[in-house]
């Protein structure tokens, strides 16, 4: 085995643990919590193939590039995130989703 | 690709994004210098009339830009950006989008004392729903994975805080945290889909994309590839089964946040997923035009498109709260623009881009409708709309325009646009195809959509408003800038209903 076959794994059980967390989660933190950890795996195939696929000539640096800005754009969704949260708490006084459930039908 | 960077071209392909930029600085330093001073009407006067000169010269700089013939693309900065028709198109469209829901701004501010006014920073308002309209215009001009995801995250990151800008809201805060957890998901799921197209092609360039994955042909990893791509594309759409979210923003959020996220950012997406799809990944679309034919993601685009016009026009029939009834007709249309998205090998992209503006502007129409209400009395369930007619002759009129325009009654906009899908759609292969017969669905569908279309206007032209029923029987004033923008509104969805070449031949 590989060490992209490694790297393809751990990012693979990256996601499906950052996936099962935000869907399984009542605490709006912990959801996002979990969609930054899928973020993050995606970000780690992009450093596993750019590092370990010989056949990228045509522009040999796409996937560290496209890791340091979807890394910039996750910083950024955190921080509109823990304001939307900030948002919801004021109103209901805590962050579990099972209480945000005034808009249904 | 070579060493040598060419700025000027790069500074050339984002001159409307350079404007807006320009325009947001502007709009928040002149908002901090002199905003306090003024009074909340001339303040948030001032942030509107930036917005719409921002807007205006991004349009300006958009039409000075040298368009290739039909058919054609020009490449810039290495091929990180496309321009061709649909760019151009969907630029001018975005734009002018924005610009008619900045102007309803006016019209959802409380009339009476009784509520804090929600829009108690029009400057900062104005300027995140800039950006997102930066956003937009990225994703119609993008060549590439990164700037499609990067225009893609700032229009849906901007999204975000526009729906959730009614602080003193609770069902606005609460709709805001659904639309970023559940955008949030998606977008993870995208760019994991985007990894592994890099992976499997070791490039992030569109054209290049096709070329390798021309040699390579469909493999399970690529079909992995394509799901993840799709979630992202069905979120961004709403269209079931991710279309959860819908219903709660576009009843919790501020009006002109609603109309935005039901217009401009529709058009946009369908745009970016229409140029994704054909030309990155043209050569595994599998067949549409007969059935048993190799997998792509054709059939799964097909999947999506019938479960959200089944789900959404039956769904709508069970609504009372008329917000969420707009919410479930736009995952129909979603169904519809989804069939066009498989239509543009047919016709080209003019049909569903006709499509997608037409519904946008009467979806901003009616949103605008609710806003005027709102300022008086609470907009929410249908009955709420009870007695319109003679509470305000002029907002009954455009509902009327705009409600019968999303149904599909000619001389309307609407109609034309669902006549040029379908029958692009059917040009494919007629009834032998499987998107012929997904169009066959559409339209049984849409005799389906008519009767909920017509609940609406029952409410706001036939019922009169009794003491029994919830509805205020105050008269209506509405504000100069709604009136614009409802006027302009149903204007163009009449006149490009009766003109529908204006915007066709664009793409002939």
């Amino acid at each position: 085995m590989s060490a992209l076959h490694l790297c393809l794994i751990f990012s693979t059980l990256l996601f499906a643990l950052g996936l099962a967390a935000a869907l399984s989660r009542s605490n709006a933190i912990l959801v996002l919590l979990g969609v930054e950890l899928m973020l993050n795996a995606a970000n780690i195939n992009f450093i596993a193939f750019w590092r370990f696929s010989p056949q990228f000539a045509s522009n040999p640096h796409a996937g560290v590039i496209f890791a340091i800005f979807s890394i910039a754009v996750a910083a950024a969704e955190a921080a509109v995130g823990l304001a939307l949260i900030i948002a919801v708490y004021r109103h209901y006084k805590n962050v579990r989703l099972q209480d945000a459930d005034q808009l249904k039908g | 690709m070579n060493a040598t960077i060419n700025y000027a071209e790069l500074v050339y392909a984002l001159r409307p994004e350079i404007a807006l930029t320009l325009g947001l600085l502007l709009a928040l330093g002149y908002d901090m210098a002199f905003g306090r001073r003024m009074s909340d009407c001339a303040r948030r006067g001032v942030a509107v009339l930036i917005g719409i000169v921002t807007l205006a010269s991004a349009v300006f700089q958009t039409l000075h830009t040298n368009v290739p013939p039909v058919g054609h693309a020009a490449y810039w900065f290495h091929g990180a950006f496309v321009y061709d028709t649909l760019a151009h198109g969907v630029r001018l469209g975005v734009f002018g989008l924005s610009a008619l829901t900045l102007l309803l701004i006016a019209g959802s501010i409380p009339h009476s004392a009784l509520r804090t006014p929600h829009f108690k920073h029009p400057a900062e308002y104005v300027a995140i729903q800039l950006l997102a309209t930066m956003g937009f215009s990225l994703m119609a001009v993008s060549n590439n994975l990164l700037i499609a995801f990067l225009g893609f995250e700032l229009a849906s990151l901007s999204l975000y805080v526009m729906a959730g800008f009614d602080k003193t809201s609770r069902a606005s805060a609460e709709a805001s945290l659904k639309y970023f957890l559940f955008g949030g998901m998606a977008a993870a799921f995208m760019l994991f889909g985007f990894s592994l197209i890099y992976g499997m092609t070791g490039t992030i360039v569109l054209p290049e994309i096709a070329r390798a994955l021309a040699v390579q042909g469909p493999s399970p990893l690529l079909l992995v590839a394509l799901v993840m791509v799709l979630v992202g594309f069905g979120y961004k759409a709403a269209a079931a089964p991710f279309h959860q979210w819908a219903p709660d923003v576009y009843q919790g959020a501020p009006a002109p946040a609603a109309a935005l996220i039901a217009s401009a950012s529709k058009l946009a997406g369908f745009a970016f997923f229409a140029r994704l799809l054909f030309s990155g990944l043209g050569t595994v679309s599998g067949d549409a035009i007969n059935f048993g034919g190799p997998a792509g993601w054709i059939m799964a685009v097909i999947i999506i498109s019938a479960a959200s016009m089944l789900l959404g026009n039956i769904a709508a029939l069970a609504q009372t709260n008329a917000r969420r009834l707009i919410a479930y007709s736009a995952i129909a249309h979603a169904g519809i623009m989804l069939l066009g998205v498989i239509a543009v090998r047919a016709e080209g992209a003019g049909p569903l881009f006709y499509y997608a503006l037409t519904y946008g502007i009467a979806t901003i129409g009616v949103f605008g409708v609710f806003a005027a209400i709102e300022r008086t009395a609470p907009c929410q369930r249908i009955s709420d709309l009870a007695g319109l007619w003679k509470r305000s002759p002029f907002l009954a009129l455009v509902l009327f325009v705009c409600v019968l325009s999303l149904a599909g009654i000619p001389p309307l906009a609407g109609f034309f646009g669902k006549f040029y899908l379908f029958a692009a759609a059917l040009y494919l292969n007629g009834l032998m195809s499987p998107a012929g017969w997904l169009a066959f669905l559409a339209i049984a569908m849409s005799a389906v959509g008519l009767y909920y279309y017509l609940v609406i206007l029952k409410a706001a032209l036939v019922t009169n408003a009794t003491a029994g029923t919830s509805a205020s029987t105050e008269k209506i004033r509405v504000p100069l800038g709604t009136v614009i923008a409802l006027a302009t509104s149903a204007a163009l969805t009449i006149a490009l209903g009766i003109w529908p070449d204006v915007v066709l031949g664009l793409f002939k």
